[in-house]
């Protein structure tokens, strides 16, 4: 099963952050529609399964 | 081609107002506010561009992609779940972390100052912990949160804990159901969940949040030390727990808050560093991911960081802890020291007066995409806005000293240049008040934006000072503080400041409807036109009223009634909010709260007791018409008057036109100005300050309409001032009805002027001529205008400057205005998103020109 840990889209939380938890991470997605470009993040741990919008770097 | 006012003879010669921008005669009438637009750059010409507005009309969004969260919801819910059995204040401010820590950040393509308060940028937050109704009427909708059983499912759970649910029970179900119709009272906020704050911005941007976090640090541990102390005496030891309790969810606030904005300076790092190919932006995105990291948590060290710490600020207070309306800041003279280190002495985020301009239009932009999750009777209510968001500038300093500066310049330039409805902007009028900065706000209103809108400074200052000796705790406003003043929405005065600013709506805020009452009073209480209940107290058979002041007590009691009963419910919701509604954060970052440990919900330092009669003139005009026709001159009988009413005049038409002639107000008319002047004094303002609400002080009208005045008028049978049943009410406090304004703009400003007691916070409403304004002289005119008015002693003012062809050009062809905005009633609107009833109403209001006659009574000086 592939997990967030194995996606672009995953990015760990520095350990000097005041939320850092280890295995927590940001997913941090781009989204565009007719208004424009945009960017979600979205609390994640390293072990969540991956979702539809799964990439490999 | 353009329209050009005709020439007058004035002081002997003869005055012509060719334009004063020639170019603008090249440009037609009905398509004048397509061409003033200026945006300061090309990224806020392409931000406006993109703009997500959250319009509503007729209480539907405009835009089809507006819809509602659910993580807000989500995330509070399931706090409060796990929360169980801890003390309230700590679950409030457990819940407030949840949301924080867990919710979905959003950052957008060419924005500077960011932070959005839900998942998405089309959605807005919902808020089941405070009224049912409102979520379950989005269910309900298109916009219903998803997935739409999650969300039902949540609101199922909020009912036996919500505000509704708890204010609910001290009513009767006839009290409930008078107030749910909303037509003599505005539905309380424990069932409407609206409500309004000014948020202590500056102990933020002056101190940021750590140095908040380590003083709640220090009173715990000097609570501890004073309960270790012996012999332990509990009649003061005991009082320690809840201010522990208090100081401790301060800390879990305010370090949730720090985390969630660190959240975001990780955003755009990342965004740069991984997303980003333009080297200038991504450049940019890591200067937005130092300040994201630096505020709101340390204080602020240039005007780029006052921008985005007031604006994180802003949506906590707003929008992510809880809803309120407004935007309630004293803007430039908070920012001045920051405009001045980085605009002046360029000693940190160095930038021009240009550059501060373009971060009022991105600020601007901000707003005017911010989506509020309010019910459904305030979309309807705000036609053409996303909400009402209203900040203040200009005014005096201690000693009526001129507060005007370069920043309330750049406020005003950005406003003009951007044209967005939202936010409005009102301004201090004050004689001391520079001539160039006046000159601005004339540019504004001149371009139709509909504000600043105008208050006067020594009017309000004054009432601050007053408000302060009723306070509570003998902490009100000092004289100095009580010149740090903005509205809190459309009209009412409140302080601002590190300490002692408006927390809730359940002090200041609500509004009754004089126009309904006086139709009920015709019918012995019985509203037969509308909602068929008894919604006040039997007050008799008007046809056995022998005297004019036997109508006049009936009407009282009615008043009274309502006015006692919407207090009551304001107050219930007060007492409530102190110990389920907790506001940890704004606690942490009031000065009062932190040094006295009490919850900014239950502190109450500065009382704030203005509450908002809607449709006044309406009933005084009435009040005129009977008095004339029935008592004085005996021409119809009041049995005759109920007949043709309960027929809406049909079959009365000659009957009708001798009550829509009689005199009306704003006229200067000596009959009609006694008797309303007395009708404001004695019973609008003379009975509600027998009141007193939860601050301690009087309650007192702060009349201004909103879009309530059509709201109420769909609601009210017809009127003894002619008005048909169903027609729009009067669309200020204190503003002449629609179109009854004859004789021109200085009879208006006599006959508002004739009312003072009591009564100083009265929206008036004025149209006045665009070509006019847009010739040479227009600066002059109002200018002569704005200090007779000053002089005049009235509160408030504000404009339209809009012609009627342009109106009507984008009635037939809305595609074509979308920027044209005009002043509603407090708020400004985009007027094509405004609904016909409501476009209507502004078309009908008189465009005041200036004879002859009006230029001498304001000295002009041509």
């Amino acid at each position: 099963m592939t997990t967030c840990k194995n996606c672009s889209f995953y990015f760990a939380v520095p350990e000097n952050a005041g939320d850092f938890e280890a295995g927590k991470g940001d997913c941090v997605i781009e989204k565009e529609d007719a208004k424009g470009k945009y960017w979600l993040s979205k609390p994640t741990r390293n072990d969540s399964p991956s979702c539809k919008a799964f990439k490999t770097a | 081609m353009s329209t050009v006012a005709a020439s007058i003879k004035y002081n002997d010669k003869v005055v012509d107002f060719p334009l004063a921008n020639q170019e603008e005669n090249a440009i037609a009438d009905e398509v004048l506010h397509e061409n003033l637009a200026r945006p300061t750059t090309e990224r806020t010409k392409r931000l406006k561009a993109r703009c997500r507005w959250k319009h509503a009309a007729a209480g539907e969004f405009v835009d089809a992609e507006v819809r509602a969260g659910i993580e807000r919801m989500r995330f509070i819910t399931e706090a409060h779940k796990a929360s169980a059995g801890q003390p309230e204040v700590i679950r409030r401010a457990l819940g407030l972390a949840n949301i924080l820590n867990k919710s979905t950040l959003v950052l957008q393509q060419d924005e500077f100052i960011i932070g959005y308060h839900a998942e998405d940028p089309e959605m807005f937050p919902l808020y089941p912990e405070l009224a049912y109704m409102a979520v379950q009427d989005y269910l309900m909708s298109d916009y219903s949160p998803q997935p739409k059983e999650e969300a039902a499912e949540i609101n199922e759970y909020w009912k036996k804990y919500s505000m509704q649910a708890k204010g609910e029970r001290y009513f009767t179900q006839e009290e409930l159901l008078q107030m749910y119709q909303v037509s003599t009272m505005e539905a309380p906020g424990f069932a409407t969940g609206y409500n309004s704050i000014s948020p202590p911005y500056e102990t933020v941007l002056q101190d940021g949040l750590l140095k908040r976090i380590e003083m709640a640090h220090e009173k715990i541990e000097h609570a501890k030390r004073e309960m270790q102390k012996i012999p332990w005496d509990a009649t003061t030891g005991l009082d320690w727990i809840a201010k522990i309790d208090v100081w401790k969810a301060m800390i879990i606030a305010d370090e949730a808050v720090i985390n969630w904005a660190r959240r975001h300076a990780r955003l755009a790092k990342i965004v740069a560093e991984n997303f980003e190919t333009n080297p200038a932006r991504k450049e940019e995105l890591l200067e937005i991911a130092e300040i994201s990291h630096r505020v709101p948590a340390e204080p602020c060290k240039g005007l780029k960081d006052a921008f985005q710490a007031k604006w994180y600020t802003y949506l906590i207070c707003h929008a992510i802890d809880r809803y309120a309306s407004g935007y309630a800041q004293k803007e430039d003279e908070m920012l001045e020291p920051y405009y001045n280190i980085s605009v002046k002495e360029k000693s940190f985020q160095p930038m021009t007066h240009t550059d501060v301009v373009e971060m009022v239009e991105m600020e601007r932009l901000k707003i005017s995409e911010h989506g509020a999750g309010k019910s459904r009777a305030y979309r309807e209510i705000f036609p053409g806005s996303n909400d009402l968001f209203i900040l203040t500038i200009g005014g005096t300093k201690p000693g009526y000293v001129d507060a005007c500066s370069d920043m309330t310049d750049a406020i005003l330039e950005g406003a003009r240049n951007i044209r967005t409805t939202e936010p409005s902007i009102v301004f201090r009028w004050h004689p001391v008040g520079r001539e160039k900065t006046k000159r601005l706000v004339f540019e504004c209103i001149r371009d139709g934006l509909g504000y600043p809108s105008i208050k006067h400074d020594v009017i309000g200052t004054e009432q601050l000072k007053y408000y302060s000796q009723f306070s509570k705790n003998n902490n009100g406003a000092t004289d100095d503080e009580a010149h740090y003043w903005g509205l809190v929405l459309c009209m009412s005065p409140g302080v601002c400041g590190r300490r002692k600013t408006h927390k809730t709506r359940s002090e200041g805020g609500g509004s009754i409807f004089p126009a309904k009452m006086m139709e009920i009073v015709l019918a012995d209480g019985f509203d037969w036109s509308y909602s068929g209940m008894q919604l006040g107290p039997h007050t008799g058979d008007p046809t056995t009223f022998k005297t004019f002041e036997q109508l006049w007590e009936a009407f009282r009691s009615q008043y009274a009634y309502a006015t006692s009963k919407v207090i009551r419910a304001k107050d219930i919701m007060r007492y409530y909010e102190s110990k389920f509604l907790q506001m940890p954060f704004v606690s942490s970052i009031d000065d009062g709260c932190m040094e006295l440990g009490i919850d900014s919900m239950e502190l109450s330092e500065q009382p704030n007791g203005w509450h908002n009669p809607i449709t006044t003139v309406v009933a005084a005009n009435s009040l005129v018409a009977i008095k004339k026709l029935i008592y004085d001159e005996k021409k119809y009988t009041m049995a005759q008057l109920v007949t043709a009413l309960r027929a809406n005049w049909h079959g009365y038409e000659d009957m009708r036109q001798d009550f829509l002639n009689a005199p009306k107000w704003g006229n200067d008319d000596e009959y009609a100005d006694t008797i309303i002047k007395k009708f404001y004094e004695d019973i609008i303002g003379g009975e509600m300050a027998k009141i007193t609400n939860y601050s301690g002080g009087p309650v007192l009208p702060v009349g201004q309409a909103v879009g309530l005045y059509m709201e109420i008028g769909s609601r009210t049978g017809p009127t003894p001032d002619g008005r048909f049943g169903g027609d729009a009410g009067d669309d200020g406090g204190i503003s002449p009805y629609m179109g009854t304004d004859k004789k021109g703009p200085t009879a208006v400003l006599k006959s508002v002027s004739k009312v003072q007691k009591n009564q100083k916070a009265n929206l008036l409403n004025q149209r006045l001529s665009v070509p006019i304004m847009r010739s040479v002289h227009g600066f002059t005119i109002w200018k002569s205008y704005m200090d007779a008015w000053e002089k005049l002693n009235i509160d408030h003012v504000q404009f339209n400057c809009v012609s009627t062809a342009e109106m009507k050009a984008a009635q037939k062809e809305p595609e074509k205005h979308q920027d044209l905005i005009v002043r509603v009633s407090g708020f400004s609107a985009r007027f094509v998103d405004i609904p016909t009833y409501g476009q209507n109403t502004i078309i009908a209001r008189n465009e005041q020109a200036f004879g002859a006659d009006d230029l001498e009574y304001l000295n002009t000086q041509l």
